[in-house]
């Protein structure tokens, strides 16, 4: 694959003909509702539509269905900042500080921002698909099992290290995450386990469900415990970020770009990981740690962009190698084999005009997603004004249609009541809530890797101290669990303070 | 038991005991001790962390003697609402194979929103009734997600 500014021009001439703009602002429509509905992720979205893209070209159609991917990367943060609904992992770090904003009669500058960070690292993102793809494909290469669960294993000691000084308690949340996610058959042999003759857990605890119980079931039931008119106390002021705000983010959303795009060059490596990284470096980075979880701005454009950047980089592997890093691209690399295009690195020399010219419809979906989605910030800040009587039911209906159509198992809606409850709790007694997340999403991979790597090892464990990459990321993650045992044997206060470890 | 100290060292033992159940539960699970990574070794680990972790909160809460700060447990008033809330939340759930999904939707909305405020009838009605047409029109009929229909089924 190699970089050429005829091949990008003539793509933009491409993607600027009126047809594929009109097929590029539909998927980016489509891809904000899909992000804001419940119940229905990108993947499955780009699957249901996937038939119907066959009555026009496969460029227009596979420019829509990229637009509807990285639109519903946009449109899945509404409803994390606005009603506290992450309607995907990858939307909790999100949900942390934009709800607190949101709470602070700041959604309008919570939803802004999130829209301006995924437009600048969205767009980052295509500059480093566009230009280093080929270099970066080899990057992905280097990773094997090892890298993955080294990769994994300092993520999850990264965000123990964000419950501050409750880490006895981030370390409790990280075990029921884990716990739960242990739930059902080993992903590798099969064997059933902590399952308790129910057959209903043999299939496991989605961790969707999982996520919608812990914040939004929890968060009605903290508004119901106190009979709220309201979701918010405060009244909304202002509709978008100063311009002070936003220079306050540039950092942020540079940093979060780069965090977000490498990590998504990774198979496997979804949006949830990065997001929860960037966010934990950008507190690091921070002048002010103590303000993430009670509305810092940057809390809300970090994870914001990482996962749009992710949703680039992952462009990398699939065209470079027809290497899909996560669901959603399975689906649209089965829209590109559905027209006979085979990805990967002869797609390049077989089809340039249509890989260039989807290439440069991303950068023009991503002016499209700006310019659809400030405009609609004030109209998503103003479902707070609903009484809270009248909206706290159609959190909990939203609630139940994403758990249910996960798998269509009723299960999984009493398994979101379950940690509804759980978060309810937690939350009462000052639990952190994104280290039982994280631990959730990152379990299974956490443990393939782990058994795909001593399965190469032959059973050592020096293989992750051993191989470079992976050796670093253990020794970064050693060095976060030293620093918190220090903290631990340190600290003389109660288990309470969940954000102001590092003050 | 509003202060914080009892409320960790409750919560450190149940934890802990939860992490045993766990240990106990992972002995029984049959695998190839042969293999890499026993199928029973992760939960183990994850027991053992789990009971750690709750016996070293509860540790460190009861040997804690400084200024203890409340929990903000809700009043009766409040866990009569949260009771009820869950109850028709429970129904709903309950209700969504026998009734189907629109039904059951414009039951518990119309339901709960007339719990959470009395003078809110007709608004209760009127969003039971959008609620369940969304439901049918957008996700059964637009989306074809396959939702239980009740009576509403072929």
């Amino acid at each position: 694959m190699l970089f050429s500014w005829d091949l990008l021009l003539t793509g933009f001439a491409d993607a600027l003909s009126w047809s594929n703009l009109f097929w590029a602002l539909v998927g980016c429509l489509v891809g904000t509702l899909i992000g804001v509905l419940p119940g229905i992720g990108p993947s499955a979205g780009i699957a249901i539509l996937l038939p119907m893209t066959t009555m026009i070209p496969p460029t227009s159609g596979i420019i829509m269905m990229a637009a509807i991917y990285y639109g519903a990367m946009y449109g899945g943060s509404t409803t994390a900042i606005v009603v506290n609904i992450p309607g995907e992992a990858s939307s909790v770090p999100t949900a942390i500080d934009g709800y607190e904003m949101a709470k602070q009669g700041r959604a309008g500058a919570a939803l802004g921002i999130s829209a301006i960070s995924s437009f600048v690292a969205g767009t980052l993102g295509l500059v480093g698909l566009t230009f280093f793809a080929p270099l970066l494909a080899n990057f992905a290469l280097a990773f094997g099992p090892p890298e993955y669960f080294a990769l994994m294993f300092m993520g999850l000691s990264l965000v123990i290290s964000l419950s501050g000084r409750a880490l006895l308690k981030g370390m409790i949340a990280t075990s029921i995450g884990l716990l739960a996610s242990l739930i059902g058959q080993n992903p590798l042999t099969g064997a059933a386990r902590l399952t308790f003759g129910v057959v209903d857990l043999m299939a496991g605890l989605n961790f969707i469900s999982i996520i919608i119980g812990l914040f939004a079931v929890s968060e009605v039931m903290i508004n119901v415990e106190r009979a709220a008119t309201h979701i918010y106390a405060t009244k909304i002021r202002g509709w978008m970020p100063t311009w002070a705000e936003i220079r306050q983010c540039t950092g942020t959303m540079i940093r979060s770009s780069g965090i977000g795009f490498f990590l998504g060059l990774l198979p496997g490596c979804a949006p949830a990981v990065t997001t929860f990284i960037a966010y934990d470096v950008e507190k690091r980075f921070s002048k002010h740690p103590e303000r993430f979880g009670k509305g810092a701005i940057e809390g809300v454009a970090a994870p914001e962009g990482a996962n749009n950047a992710t949703s680039s980089g992952g462009f990398v592997p699939l065209f470079a190698f027809g290497l899909p890093t996560g669901p959603a691209l399975a689906v649209l690399m089965g829209g590109l084999m559905m027209y006979g295009l085979q990805p990967g690195p002869m797609l390049f020399q077989t089809n340039p005009k249509f890989v260039w010219a989807v290439i440069a419809s991303m950068y023009i979906g991503n002016v499209i997603l700006l310019v659809l989605n400030l405009p609609l910030v004030g109209f998503w800040a103003r479902i707070a004004l609903i009484p809270f009587p009248v909206l706290g039911p159609l959190i909990i209906l939203c609630s139940v249609i994403g758990a249910y159509s996960i798998r269509f198992m009723l299960f999984d809606v009493w398994v979101a009541l379950l940690f509804g409850g759980i978060g309810y709790l937690m939350r009462k007694l000052h639990f952190p809530i994104a280290p039982l997340v994280l631990a959730t999403v990152l379990a299974q991979m956490l443990e393939t890797s782990l058994q795909q790597s001593l399965l190469i090892s032959q059973g050592s464990w020096l293989i992750f101290f051993n191989r470079p990459i992976a050796g670093f990321f253990m020794a970064l993650a050693l060095a976060s669990i030293a620093r918190g045992i220090w903290l631990q044997v340190r600290s003389h206060a109660p288990e309470i303070a969940i954000d102001d470890a590092d003050e | 038991m509003r202060g914080q100290r009892r409320c960790d060292i409750a919560a450190g033992a149940f934890i802990a005991l939860l992490g045993a159940v766990v240990i106990v539960a992972a002995s029984q699970i049959r695998g190839d001790v042969e293999e890499r990574l026993p199928p029973r070794t992760l939960p183990y680990v994850v027991g053992l962390m789990t009971l750690a972790g709750g016996l070293g909160l509860a540790v460190k809460s009861f040997r804690f003697h400084g200024e203890d700060p409340s929990v903000q447990w809700p009043e009766k008033d409040g866990w009569i609402r949260i009771g009820v809330n869950l109850l028709l939340l429970a129904l709903f759930t309950a209700l969504m194979d026998p009734l189907g999904m629109p039904i059951a939707t414009g039951l518990y909305v119309a339901g709960a929103i007339r719990y959470m405020d009395r003078r809110r009838v007709l608004t209760a009605l009127l969003t039971g009734a959008g609620s369940a047409a969304v439901v049918y029109y957008l996700f059964i009929r637009l989306l074809g997600l396959t939702f239980p229909l009740g009576p509403l089924g072929p």
